[in-house]
């Protein structure tokens, strides 16, 4: 088929795909009627938020009951010993609040406090005994309003500047020692702050409700498919999967962008009407510009979010499944999206690639005029690899006949014990084994910290040690030796138990012994490059825990950090995980998913994220992956493993003495040159020694099943 | 013209697995209906579904005019019909939407599949509906529909799956005079059902599966001879007795 055919049939199916999206009313709601009803209703709460955070345009309404008062409470706002000191201007933005002082009709303070429980007036001012020489001020506050109490205080405060000023000056002429109590001075630190909340708001319900936009589409026109029984037919048809499915995505992509415009316009039309625009942009033009950007943005993002819908849905069997599917990731995508409201989060290092958060950071980057280069490309470019990644998954997942049949396993069979013995994990076990096993690391390790903690000052660091290991072994060991004990899974096959040739021995030495290097580097450069370093809070955490460590024997060390995590998370991922996925998937995709889930899991530690790690653990579990697939045993890269964890905690222990050896075995250095050639030369020799080493020896009849 | 050699199918189950398709062979000629026939779970979908390649088979292999399904898929789908019970339609689609886009899903010219569409939809009497979305269709307008949409693309072979699944006497008809047509065109025909009598009609020659495997094979009278019984009905009654 030429190219011009290609493109010709992909244009027709795509219609066929969009005029069934957008003939269904469904769609129709998301698209338009939503829109048009949301921004109204949000620009009125937007006000309203605004208000109360005494950011109005008019100012505050303030009644008394009066000319008199009126003109006495005038006298004391202007009088600019009412004026606040500079360092609590500063602190509100430099601004002063304003105040409208109007005259109500009033006869009681009964009439003052329905105009203020009705939200007519936001405070309401009754002045006593105004020509006597103690004037008394009665307000008139709503408790559980914040603008109404928002008013009040600013204008208590405003009084009590204007008393303490009069006292103070009174006390200086009638006391010539009178001095000040105490002076105040404010030093700022970090950088002027220009975005606030309203500018990250706006690109974030944007992104939602593209997400919203897209979700019907993507349900339907996959999960659908199966339920309106029209996928067999489809799939019976010789036109490839990928066509069709480029169609569909090409469909869903046009809906979550018509979605993205609808509400793009809507909802700039509705800031402009109610006079918010000129808050979010500072500007009272029209911000046609950035609106273009915006859009250009959510573009790029309507093509990922599509592309890892479909992803999901393409795996449903109905509508209904599909649904219990998107939840969880509907409510997943809010947590970074919370993330971006954090005061102070800039578009670098880690934050530039997070899906969903960085493409609400650049908008309003975007919006505020004020985008870094690099961190807008990087955003760009993961949002894109995101995207084909997602597709990629997409187009193994539709049509594909594991999913045509429905599955016989119930609830309930997933913990009875098959009666036949099986050579590996199937991959819903395993599935189910990575579920498990992040709650259970997270509780055991944070259960851990704290255990540590308390008996910190009483057991000695090498019981300390001891439960480390313990905590590993209860964890990356027991899970999935628990699960394949459960699904029958022969234990040497499914962990890969098998003697390897001889040669494979020396190259994992080799291996070890010079990898631990270029971890070692991979994680300076990670921190050169802003993603997920350490901060100097923790790089003297580290330290002391340093310190700590080496008053332990040396053995110990080697046995907690070294011997233990090499024995237990090599059964786990290059064991268990590997095998399983070698059932499905290329070897070199079984190499790859399984660094990815090693460097993933590494940056789970306790109840933080140690981001830094993940690049050096996913390339280490790179090199034991492919050792571990050239020997077809788990044991070389075991010793791998090990030698490397050895090696790096005995540079650690031995840190002071290897001093003479040249600069660079500091934590956060790059290494002597001669070290990395030397690193080098081992790596080289090592692979090499693998490489040439017999070819692996399917132990695994699995692999061809 | 298709050909069935040794195919197998093997579903795992929790306590072992299910044989769903035994080492089933048969061979269809051009211009002969085959009555592919069994109780529900004979395997009969399933062997359909191998041919169609909507399934990979454990064993054996499907070949239509020399393309086996395993090795050149694209060419075995383009060759072969297919038309289900459980088919849907597209309701937001009018039907002449629906049938043009299977057609482009066969390759088959855009000018050429409206063509072919009118002259179709007038030999099952749907000329009327074409233009009507086919979500507002009753269940057997959808039925002709979806007998009209495996035709758009002219396959040599047919393949039909309980066919008249929840019709009444007049869809039932409708069926079987479409099959007389894919007949006397030169299609080859299998027919999946379990509705014995309409089979006996139909059918030029039949194949008898029973857990997966195929009993017997042939035309009625080598059936009879071969049983001792003279319907296909009483035939079965033994098969499942035994």
């Amino acid at each position: 088929m030429s190219s011009h055919q290609f493109r010709g049939r992909l244009w027709r199916l795509c219609q066929k795909e969009l005029r069934e999206t957008l003939r269904d009313r469904r769609t129709i709601v998301t698209l338009l009627l939503m829109p048009l009803l949301v921004y109204p209703i949000l620009s009125m709460a937007l006000n309203r938020f605004l208000l109360a955070s005494g950011k109005t345009v008019d100012g505050f309404t303030v009644c008394v009951t009066n000319e008199a008062e009126a003109s006495r409470l005038d006298q004391w706002l202007s009088d600019p010993r009412s004026v606040p000191p500079q360092a609590i201007l500063d602190a509100s933005g430099g601004e002063m609040a304003k105040f409208q002082v109007t005259v109500i009709d009033a006869e009681s303070s009964e009439t003052f406090e329905e105009a203020v429980r009705s939200d007519e007036i936001d405070v309401g001012i009754q002045i006593d005994e105004l020509d006597g020489p103690i004037p008394r001020v009665k307000f008139f506050a709503e408790r559980g309003d914040a603008n109404s109490q928002n008013a009040r205080r600013i204008l208590i405060e405003r009084l009590e500047w204007l008393r303490f000023a009069s006292v103070e000056f009174v006390l200086k002429r009638i006391s010539p020692n009178y001095s000040e109590p105490l002076r105040i001075e404010v030093v700022d630190v970090g950088e002027v702050q220009s975005r606030d909340l309203l500018a990250t708001i706006v690109p974030l319900v944007l992104v939602l409700m593209t997400i919203t936009g897209a979700v019907y589409p993507a349900i339907d026109l996959t999960a659908g498919e199966r339920e309106r029984g029209t996928m067999e037919s489809v799939m019976a048809s010789p036109v490839p999967r990928g066509y069709i499915l480029l169609a569909k995505y090409a469909a869903v992509v046009t809906v979550a962008f018509l979605t993205a415009i609808a509400n793009l316009v809507a909802m700039f039309s509705t800031l402009w009407a109610s006079g918010l625009l000129s808050l979010l942009t500072g500007e009272s033009a029209f911000p046609f510009l950035a609106i273009l950007q915006i859009l250009t943005l959510l573009v790029l993002f309507s093509g990922f979010f599509s592309a890892l819908l479909l992803s999901l849905t393409s795996f449903a069997k109905s509508f209904k499944e599909a649904q219990a599917y998107l939840i969880p990731v509907m409510l997943l995508s809010l947590t970074p999206a919370m993330l971006s409201l954090m005061p102070g989060a800039t578009l670098q290092g880690a934050m530039a690639i997070l899906p969903l958060i960085n493409i609400v950071l650049l908008a309003r980057d975007t919006l505020a005029g004020d985008v870094d280069a690099m961190g807008a490309m990087a955003a760009i470019a993961s949002t894109i690899a995101y995207a084909a990644a997602a597709l990629s998954i997409a187009a193994r997942l539709f049509g594909s006949d594991a999913v045509t049949r429905t599955s016989e396993k119930s609830f309930g069979s997933m913990l009875r014990r098959p009666r036949q013995i099986s050579e590996a994990a199937s991959v819903q076990a395993a599935t189910m084994m990575l579920a498990m096993l992040v709650p259970i690391y997270f509780l055991v390790s944070n259960g851990l910290i704290r255990f540590l903690q308390q008996i910190q000052d009483v057991a000695p660091i090498e019981v300390q040690l001891l439960f480390n290991g313990f905590a590993l072994i209860m964890t990356f060991g027991l899970v999935p030796f628990a699960m394949a004990w459960l699904e029958r899974n022969r234990i040497k096959t499914t962990f890969r138990i098998q003697l390897p040739h001889p040669t494979a021995w020396i190259g994992g030495l080799l291996l070890g012994l010079g990898s631990w290097a270029f971890a070692h580097e991979a994680f300076v450069i990670a921190d050169a490059l802003g993603i997920g370093g350490l901060s100097e809070e923790q790089v003297e955490k580290a330290k002391e825990a340093i310190d700590r460590m080496r008053t332990a024997s040396p053995l110990v060390l080697l046995a907690a950090f070294a011997l233990t995590p090499a024995v237990i998370e090599e059964f786990c991922f290059r064991g268990y995980l590997f095998s399983s996925l070698q059932r499905v998937v290329s070897p070199f995709r079984v190499i790859v998913i399984t660094s990815l889930l090693f460097g993933l899991f590494h940056v789970l530690t306790g109840n933080t994220l140690l981001i830094e790690r993940f690049i050096p653990s996913t390339l280490m579990g790179l090199i034991i992956g492919w050792v571990a697939y050239r020997t077809g045993s788990v044991l070389p890269g075991m010793l791998v493993h090990f030698i490397h964890n050895g090696l790096l905690n005995m540079v650690l222990y031995y840190q002071e003495k290897l001093d003479f050896l040249g600069a660079g075995f500091d934590n956060q250095a790059h290494l002597p040159p001669l070290w990395l050639g030397l690193a080098t030369v081992l790596v080289l020799a090592g692979a090499g020694m693998m490489a040439f080493s017999k070819p692996p020896q399917p132990n695994l009849a699995i692999a061809s099943s | 013209m298709l050909t069935v050699d040794s195919l197998t199918k093997i579903f795992p189950l929790d306590d072992g697995e299910l044989r769903a398709v035994d080492r089933l062979s048969f061979q269809i000629a051009p211009g002969e209906v085959f009555g592919l026939l069994g109780p529900n779970g004979a395997g009969k979908t399933t062997t359909l579904r191998m041919v169609l390649g909507l399934l990979k088979p454990d064993g054996g292999y499907a070949e239509v005019e020399g393309f086996r399904t395993a090795e050149d898929p694209i060419a075995v789908k383009s060759k072969l019909g297919f038309v289900s019970a459980s088919d849907g339609v597209y309701p937001w689609l009018t039907v002449r939407e629906m049938l043009v886009y299977f057609a482009d899903l066969y390759a088959v010219d855009p000018q050429l599949a409206n063509a072919r569409c009118e002259e179709l939809a007038q030999m099952m009497g749907i000329d009327s509906l074409l233009d009507r979305r086919a979500g507002s269709l009753s269940t057997g307008q959808r039925q002709r529909v979806t007998l009209v949409r495996g035709l758009i693309h002219d396959p040599p072979v047919m393949l039909l799956d309980e066919p008249t699944r929840g019709l009444d006497i007049a869809g039932v008809q409708t069926i079987f005079e479409y099959i007389r047509h894919l007949r006397e065109v030169g299609k080859a025909v299998v027919v999946c059902t379990h509705r014995l009598d309409e089979a006996e009609r139909l059918c030029d020659r039949f194949g008898l599966l029973h857990q997966g495997k195929m009993s017997h094979t042939g035309t009625l009278e080598d059936l009879q001879q071969s049983t001792g019984c003279e319907h296909l009905v009483e035939m079965f009654i033994e098969l499942l007795r035994s």
